[in-house]
């Protein structure tokens, strides 16, 4: 544990599970520990000393009983209710999964338009109705595929999109069967929008009849990945433009999504994980209640996405504490009224950070494990695999198969969502989900009084935190006292089983880059020089700056043109390393 | 013991391209500082030129190259060249992260003297650097 704070709040949560009380059930618990249980492990022993949860680190009781309930003065109405009603501790459904099951998507993206529509259509066929469309890093990141820092990279880690000919070209999809496509793409918000809303009118496409969910929720790229631009302050202005555009011309659309699987991925334990992404939603609340809309309003666009690792009750609490603490906030903060704003949308996901590069089929098991806690914690909207070969490289067909499998064996052959929240009401699970809830609110009351997750990031705070959390973790794994299997547990060095690697041809960024270059001689220079001076005019006098975009992309300005014309007015964020954590 | 044993090793870390993961640096920067090493640290979106410059102005004995992306073939080989024109190729350059075994042999032949791949642990790379710099050290007390 390394948050001193939240030590002393758990040891103080966990200590009267010892009871000094007199009930007739105290007085039982005592004796089966002096009698039943004490002779026993001076005989054998204990396996650890102490046992602690995976990634808290927190102490764990060798039994949990009503009497460790008591001790959190637990009441059913209060702390858990009903499926459906306030404080959605069970659910945010009233029928949980039993009307229907969430939405199974997958993330992709690869190569050319072209590849990416081939690959995303082999996943329809494969059962998924969502898809989740990742771009390069070069495009994630604000540049052009002819830029010298995307060497390398063009349509490596995504797709590639320098204009709206190559989004085109990757919208050869059947739109009737995609129920869902979320763009990860971040912070270019504004022309990343602006590409999609114009192919989509290119191909014809009726905007309301699919939900298009963008990222947007840039503040957390700034603790972790890094895929930023410009400076914060200007990063959330701009994703506040993008979502005021959205909720305005495409209601249906969801306007935010608060990645704090991100944060998971960087080892944020449960309660950082919370605590950050909430206090960055807070922000993000904030700077549009600043312009004037109500929180009944926006609070409902609110979206996470999650992790569930192989921490399994951790996770599964870490849902149920998520559904319950967005509720209060919303209620308790700023006096939302709506069920709708009190209702926390959430995909989750199982976690990318237990995967190993060691024995790659074992995490087919570990997934397996990590969409049954996903399960068991409610899910939300929807739930994404990822694959047992990402360690490896790129995803292969064979992996994107049995991780669309996973989630049908999860959902179709263990009955795990047949009733709703099915773990409420275990001693452990109850205790473990209110220790959860507390420590979070203890976290981000401190953000508050350190001015708000925007000033924590221009601080550093997030970044040393997760920092520490990576340091720690990466020591219990050299030092044994964490166990993976296949990297420091059950290692069989002779053993080397290769799995299909998936390749990308090398004339990918050739062809893609004369493709750009070809387009810049061809189009009307005029036109694009006078979009980019429109859009610069908006970052400047601070109207929305997603109608200037969607000028520019029609006019085929470039992706990294119209990002460029942005860093003229906001500049470039580049943090010490002192800031950055590392 | 000479001025020169009293010095400690500098270490740039860089992150070469688009490429943003960063906790793999983390991991090595807090494992390089707890040895004691002096560690610098680029930050992120650099080119070759970029950190070659860097190391140059910054004297560092050892340039560490993070990579998570697959971008390492075009990035790695051209810092080298970099370092080399800039009168700087006797600087270790390692590097460390997702690195295919079969690229390694071209890595070292473009002038990247070590990479440790995935799983490495810290240990071993502060292991390496201490001999690296004895060595070092050694030899230019030797050499005058």
């Amino acid at each position: 544990m390394t948050i001193p704070h939240l030590k002393a709040q758990s040891e103080k949560r966990t200590a009267p599970a010892t009871p000094s009380a007199t009930t007739p059930l105290a007085q039982a618990f005592k004796e089966w520990q002096q009698n039943t249980q004490s002779p026993e492990v001076t005989k054998r022993g204990e396996r650890q000393t102490p046992f602690k949860t995976q990634a808290l680190h927190w102490p764990v009781h060798p039994l949990y009983t009503p009497l460790d309930l008591a001790a959190t003065g637990f009441d059913y109405q209060r702390d858990v209710g009903f499926p459906g009603e306030y404080p959605y501790t069970r659910s945010v459904s009233p029928n949980g999964n039993r009307s229907a099951l969430w939405t199974m998507a997958q993330v992709t993206g690869f190569g050319r338009g072209a590849d990416w529509a081939k690959r995303a259509r082999f996943m329809l066929d494969q059962g998924l109705q969502g898809l989740i469309l990742e771009h390069d890093l070069a495009t994630t990141n604000g540049y052009d595929s002819d830029d010298p820092l995307a060497e390398g990279e063009v349509g490596r880690a995504g797709l590639a999109i320098d204009s709206l000919e190559d989004l085109e070209r990757a919208f050869d999809l059947p739109f009737d069967r995609l129920k869902y496509l979320m763009s990860v793409c971040n912070a270019p918000q504004p022309v990343n929008l602006a590409m999609i809303i114009a192919a989509l009118e290119a191909k014809g496409v009726d905007p309301k009849q699919f939900v298009l969910h963008i990222v947007n929720g840039i503040l957390i790229e700034y603790t972790c990945v890094g895929r930023y631009i410009y400076p914060p302050k200007h990063g959330l202005r701009i994703a506040t433009d993008c979502f005021e555009y959205m909720i305005e011309h495409h209601p249906n659309w969801a306007p935010i999504s608060i990645i704090s699987a991100q944060l998971y991925a960087a080892r944020a334990n449960p309660v950082q994980e919370l605590a950050f992404s909430l206090s960055i939603a807070l922000q993000h609340i904030d700077a549009l209640l600043e312009r004037g809309h109500s929180i009944d309003k926006v609070a409902p666009y609110f979206h996470f996405v999650t992790g569930i690792d192989m921490d399994f009750f951790e996770g599964i609490c870490k849902l149920r504490a998520f559904r319950k603490i967005w509720a209060r906030l919303m209620r308790e903060r700023y006096g939302a009224t709506r069920p709708e704003a009190m209702k926390v949308r959430v995909m989750s996901s199982p976690g990318t950070m237990s995967l190993t590069l060691q024995q790659p089929l074992n995490n087919i098991s570990r997934l397996a494990i990590m969409a049954t806690a996903c399960a068991l914690g409610g899910v939300g909207e929807t739930m994404t695999t990822p694959l047992h070969d990402e360690a490896h490289a790129l995803p292969a067909d064979e992996a994107i198969r049995v991780g669309a499998a996973i989630q049908h064996i999860v959902a179709h052959e263990t009955g795990v969502a047949d009733t709703i929240d099915p773990l409420a009401g275990s001693y452990y699970v109850e205790t473990l989900t209110r220790q959860i809830e507390d420590a979070v609110m203890t976290e981000i009351d401190k953000i508050m009084d350190m001015g708000g997750a925007l000033a924590a990031i221009e601080r550093g705070y997030f970044q040393r935190e997760l920092a520490r959390e990576q340091c720690d973790r990466n020591r219990a794994l050299e030092d044994g006292s964490r166990k993976l299997v296949g990297v420091n547990h059950l290692v069989h060095a002779e053993e080397r089983r290769e799995i299909p690697i998936f390749k990308l041809a090398d004339e990918v960024e050739a062809e893609q880059i004369e493709r750009l270059q070809a387009l810049r001689k061809r189009r009307d220079q005029k036109t694009v020089d006078a979009a980019l001076e429109a859009v610069r005019e908006a970052a400047r006098s601070g109207t929305n700056l997603v109608p200037p975009c969607l000028v520019a992309v029609k006019a085929h300005a470039t992706h990294g043109e119209i990002c460029n014309a942005m860093r003229d007015v906001f500049g470039t964020h580049h943090p010490d390393a002192q800031t950055a954590g590392v | 013991m000479t001025a020169f044993a009293n010095r400690r090793l500098r270490v740039l870390l860089a992150k070469l391209g688009m490429d943003t993961h960063t906790i793999g640096v983390t991991v090595i920067a807090h494992a390089l500082r707890d040895a004691g090493f002096e560690v610098i640290f680029t930050g992120l979106k650099q080119t070759a030129e970029m950190v070659a410059n860097t190391a140059v102005q910054e004297d560092v004995d050892v340039i560490g190259v993070s990579s998570l992306s697959a971008a390492h073939m075009k990035h790695l080989p051209k810092l080298a060249e970099f370092l080399r024109q800039k009168g700087a190729g006797d600087k270790l350059l390692i590097a460390g992260g997702v690195v295919p075994l079969e690229d390694i042999a071209q890595l070292e032949r473009a002038g990247v003297q070590k990479i440790f791949t995935m799983g490495t642990e810290t240990k071993v790379i502060v292991d390496y650097l201490q001999t690296w710099w004895a060595a070092k050290l050694a030899a230019e007390q030797s050499g005058g």
